[in-house]
C-alpha cells in the first residue's frame, strides 16, 4: 500500500487537511446562510453563532464515525454539520418545518439525529455532560469501542452539572471526552469576570483524569492532539477533558461582531480565524490549488443553497403535531373529557409469597435484570455493603456486578447517566433516595428526560425509570425529607408517574415502568415500605399503567386517592360506614396516565367526589381532578367535587404538627361528612 | 424571482430598526454579499448585505424606524 501523501511542512496527511477544510467550508457556508437569512428578514429565529470555532468539530470529524456519540449545546451548529447531520433536515429544523430532523419541534437548539450520532442538543448550559456520561456508560457496558464527545462552552465550567459529570466519569472511567470550546466568553461575560481559574484543563486532575489544552484554531495541531486522545479514550483509558482554545467572533445571539472584544483584539482574532487560515495553509503547502479550493467552497455553497431552498419549501409544522411525541402513545396526554379505557391486570393465579414493599421492589428489580440485559440500576448506596438505604438492593451488586451501580451523592449525574444510557436503548432504573431531592436534579428530569422525545420529534426517547421515596406521615424526617412532590413533576409534560399503595402494586407497576418506553417515576411511601406485608405474586407480574382500582365499593361518595393515603381513606370509610355513609375508595395507582374512565364511572354512580392526597392541597393533583369532574359532570353531581391535601406549609418536624397538616382518617372522615351535609 | 427585504430580528431583544441609509440607489444592480443599507438597532449600526444578486427596489424611506418584519424592499434577479 502506498503511504498517504504528506506535504513536508505539515504534520498531517494532505487528504486529512483537505477534508478538515471541506468541513470548515461547509460550516462557514451554513453560518453565512443563516446570517444572510436573518439579515434579509427571510428567517426569524434566534441564532447563537459559532463563528470562529469552525476548526474544532472539523478537525475531529475525520477521527470519529456515526457510531460515536456527540452531545452539544445551542451554539452547536458547527458540531452538527461536522458530525454529519443532513443540512436539509438541519435548516428545516431551524425554521420549524415538518421536514426538519426533529419535525420542527426542537429547533436549532435541540437537534437530535441518531443516524449521524448527534444524540442530544441542550439549551441548558452544562446539562449535556451528565447525559454524555450515560451514552458513554452504555458503550462501555455493551463493550463497543464508541467514544462520546460532549461539547460545551467555557461558561459551562461554572455550573454544577459539569462538576458532577466529571466526577462520575472519572470514577467510572467512562469513554467520554469533555470538549470545552473555550471561546473566552460565557454569554455576555468574559473571563476573568466569572471565574478566578487560570485555565479549565487543569481541573480534570482534581477528578483523577487527564486535562489537555489545545489550540482549537489550529486545525493541524488540534487534529493531531485529538487523534491520540480519541484513541486513548476508545481503548478504555478513561475520560479526557479538552480545553479547545478559540475566540467567538460573533455576538452571543443574533447577527453581528462580538462587542466583548476591543478593536485590536477583534482584529487579532480575525487574523487567527481558522476559515481563511486553513485555506491559506492548503495553498501555501501546495496541497490544494486555488481552483481546487474554489471547487470545495462551491460544493459547500451549492449544498447549503439546496438545503435552504428545501427548508423554505417545507411546510411549517402544524397544530396536528402538537400532542404527538409527548409520549409514545398520544392517548396518555391528559385531556379534559377524554375517557380512555385501559384493560386492568389479569388476575394472578400463580404462586405468591408474603413480602413487604421493599422486598416486593427487590423482587421486581431482580426479575427485570433477568428478563432484559439492557436493564441496570444506579443510585446512592445501592452497592453490596449498604444494599440501598431502603434495603431494596440486598446482595444484588454481588450477584449482578456492574448492572447494579452505586453512585456518588450526585443526583444530576445519576439522572443524566440514566437519560444518556436510555437514549441509546438501555433501560436504566435510578433511585433518588427521597423525593424532596428531585429539586437538585429537576433540570435533568424535566428539561431533558421528559422533553427529549418531543424535542427530537420522536427521533429519540428516554425509557428510564426513577424510584423515589416520600418520607412523610411517619414523623421526624423534617421538611426536606417528608414532602410528596408529585405535583411538581406532573406539571412537566413527558413523564409518567405511579404511586403504589401496596407491595403487590409496587412490584407490578415498577415492572411496567421499567419496560415502558417513556420516562417513568415511581413514588414509594416510607409509611408503607416496611409496615405493610401481603402475599405478592411471584414471577413476571405487571400492572398496566393508567389503571385505577376500586379498593372499597360504595354508593354515597367516591374518595379518590393514592399512595399511603389509600390506607387512611379506607380507615375513614370504615369509620363512616358506622354512621351509614357508604364510601367508595378509588386508588389511582397511576397519576399519569390518569384513569378518567374509572374516576368518572365511579362518580357517575355516587354523584360526589373527594380527592385526597398527602401533597400540598394548593395546586395539587386533587385540584385538577376536582375541577375536571366539576366541568365534565356538573349536571350529574349532588355536590361539587372537592379536594383535600396537606396544609400550605413545609412538613414540620413536630409530630403533632405533621399529623395535623396532612390528611388522616379522622380529618378525611370529617371532610366527607361536610360534603354530605 | 424576487427576494423580499424585511427589517431583520438581529438580536433576541430587537423589536424595531431604523433604516439609517440606503447604500445602493433604487433600481441599481447589487451583488450577493454587497452592503445595501445601514440598520440601527439597539444602539448599534450594521451594514446589511444583499442576500441575493439582482436589481434592488426600495420600498421604504431612509431615516425612519420600522418594526421587525416590515418589508423595506426587494431584489429581483434578472
Amino acid at each position: 500500500m502506498e503511504a498517504a501523501k504528506k506535504s513536508k511542512d505539515t504534520a498531517i496527511e494532505d487528504d486529512t487537511l483537505r477534508e478538515i477544510y471541506r468541513q470548515i467550508s461547509r460550516i462557514h457556508e451554513v453560518d453565512k446562510a443563516i446570517k444572510a437569512g436573518l439579515s434579509s428578514g427571510k428567517f426569524q429565529f434566534t441564532y447563537w453563532p459559532m463563528t470562529g470555532q469552525e476548526a474544532i468539530p472539523a478537525a475531529i470529524a475525520p477521527l470519529v464515525t456515526k457510531d460515536d456519540y456527540m452531545v452539544t449545546i445551542y451554539r452547536g451548529i458547527h458540531d452538527q454539520v461536522a458530525k454529519g447531520v443532513p443540512l436539509k433536515g438541519l435548516f428545516a429544523e431551524a425554521l420549524g418545518r415538518v421536514d426538519g430532523v426533529n419535525k420542527g419541534k426542537g429547533g436549532s437548539p435541540h437537534i437530535s439525529d441518531p443516524a449521524s450520532g448527534s444524540m442530544l442538543t441542550t439549551a441548558i448550559v452544562g446539562a449535556g455532560t451528565p447525559i454524555a456520561n450515560g451514552l458513554a456508560l452504555a458503550s462501555k457496558m455493551r463493550g463497543t469501542k464508541a467514544v462520546t464527545i460532549v461539547n460545551f462552552g467555557d461558561g459551562a465550567t461554572s455550573i454544577g452539572a459539569v462538576h458532577e459529570a466529571m466526577n462520575l466519569a472519572g470514577l467510572w472511567k467512562l469513554p467520554v471526552i469533555f470538549m470545552c470550546q473555550n471561546n473566552q466568553m460565557g454569554e455576555y461575560t468574559r473571563i476573568p469576570d466569572y471565574t478566578a481559574s487560570k485555565d479549565f484543563a487543569s481541573r480534570a486532575a482534581g477528578y483523577g483524569f487527564k486535562g489537555v489544552q489545545l489550540d482549537g484554531n489550529d486545525p493541524v495541531a488540534f487534529h493531531n492532539g485529538m487523534k491520540s486522545i480519541i484513541e486513548d479514550v476508545r481503548n478504555g483509558n478513561g475520560p479526557v477533558f479538552v480545553e479547545a482554545m478559540t475566540v467567538r467572533l460573533s455576538l452571543h445571539a443574533g447577527v453581528g461582531d462580538t462587542n466583548h472584544l476591543t478593536k485590536e483584539e477583534l482584529a487579532a482574532a480575525k487574523e487567527a480565524w481558522p476559515v481563511p487560515r486553513t485555506r491559506a495553509l492548503l495553498l501555501e503547502q501546495g496541497i490544494c490549488s486555488e481552483a481546487e479550493l474554489a471547487a470545495i467552497d462551491d460544493a459547500a455553497k451549492a449544498e447549503v443553497k439546496e438545503a435552504v431552498e428545501y427548508a423554505l419549501a417545507s411546510a411549517v409544522t402544524g397544530e396536528d403535531e402538537m400532542l404527538l411525541d409527548v409520549y409514545a402513545d398520544p392517548t396518555v396526554v391528559p385531556r379534559r373529557g377524554q375517557r380512555v379505557k385501559r384493560a386492568e391486570e389479569a388476575p394472578h393465579t400463580g404462586e405468591k409469597r408474603e413480602m413487604a414493599m421493599f422486598e416486593a421492589i427487590q423482587d421486581a428489580q431482580e426479575l427485570a435484570l433477568e428478563l432484559d440485559e439492557s436493564v441496570f440500576f444506579l443510585g446512592e448506596d445501592i452497592g453490596e455493603e449498604a444494599g440501598g438505604v431502603f434495603k431494596c438492593f440486598k446482595g444484588m451488586q454481588g450477584k449482578w456486578g456492574e448492572r447494579v451501580r452505586p453512585t456518588p451523592i450526585a443526583e444530576q449525574a445519576i439522572i443524566g447517566a440514566a437519560t444518556g444510557a436510555a437514549l441509546v436503548g438501555m433501560r436504566p432504573v435510578a433511585e433518588i433516595m427521597f423525593c424532596d431531592f428531585v429539586g437538585v436534579c429537576l433540570d435533568q428530569i424535566v428539561n431533558h428526560a421528559a422533553k427529549q422525545r418531543y424535542m427530537s420529534g420522536g427521533a429519540t426517547h428516554v425509557p428510564l425509570t426513577i424510584r423515589t421515596i416520600a418520607g412523610g406521615g411517619i414523623g421526624g424526617f423534617g421538611a426536606q425529607h417528608s414532602q410528596s412532590t408529585e405535583a411538581l413533576l406532573l406539571h412537566n409534560p413527558g413523564l409518567k408517574i405511579v404511586y403504589p399503595s401496596t407491595p403487590t402494586e409496587a412490584k407490578g407497576l415498577l415492572l411496567s415502568c421499567i419496560f415502558d418506553d417513556d420516562p417513568c417515576i415511581q413514588f414509594e411511601s416510607m409509611m408503607l415500605t416496611y409496615a405493610l406485608r401481603e402475599e405478592v405474586p411471584l414471577g413476571d407480574y405487571r400492572i398496566p399503567l393508567g389503571v385505577a382500582k376500586v379498593k372499597r365499593a360504595g354508593s354515597d361518595i367516591s374518595v379518590i386517592t393514592y399512595g399511603w393515603q389509600v390506607m387512611h381513606c379506607l380507615a375513614a370509610a370504615e369509620e363512616l360506614a358506622k354512621e351509614g355513609i357508604d364510601v367508595e375508595v378509588i386508588d389511582l395507582r397511576t397519576l399519569l396516565p390518569l384513569d378518567y374512565e374509572r374516576i368518572f364511572t365511579s362518580v357517575e354512580k355516587t354523584g360526589r367526589a373527594l380527592i385526597v392526597h398527602a401533597a400540598t392541597e394548593f395546586c395539587g393533583l386533587g385540584a385538577e381532578i376536582a375541577s375536571t369532574i366539576n366541568e365534565e359532570m356538573f349536571t350529574r353531581l349532588k355536590a361539587p367535587a372537592a379536594r383535600f391535601g396537606a396544609a400550605y406549609a413545609p412538613i414540620a418536624y413536630s409530630k403533632t404538627i405533621e399529623t395535623a397538616q396532612m390528611p388522616h382518617a379522622g380529618s378525611i372522615a370529617a371532610r366527607v361528612r361536610e360534603l354530605l351535609k | 424571482m424576487s427576494t423580499q427585504l424585511t427589517i431583520p430580528k438581529l438580536q433576541m431583544s430587537t423589536t424595531e430598526g431604523t433604516l439609517t441609509e440606503w447604500l445602493v440607489d433604487d433600481g441599481e444592480l447589487v451583488e450577493e454579499g454587497q452592503p445595501i443599507y445601514c440598520l440601527e438597532t439597539d444602539k448599534s449600526v450594521q451594514e446589511i448585505e444583499a442576500p441575493e444578486s439582482g436589481r434592488l427596489t426600495q420600498k421604504a424611506a431612509a431615516g425612519e424606524t420600522y418594526p421587525v418584519g416590515t418589508e423595506i424592499g426587494e431584489i429581483t434577479s434578472e
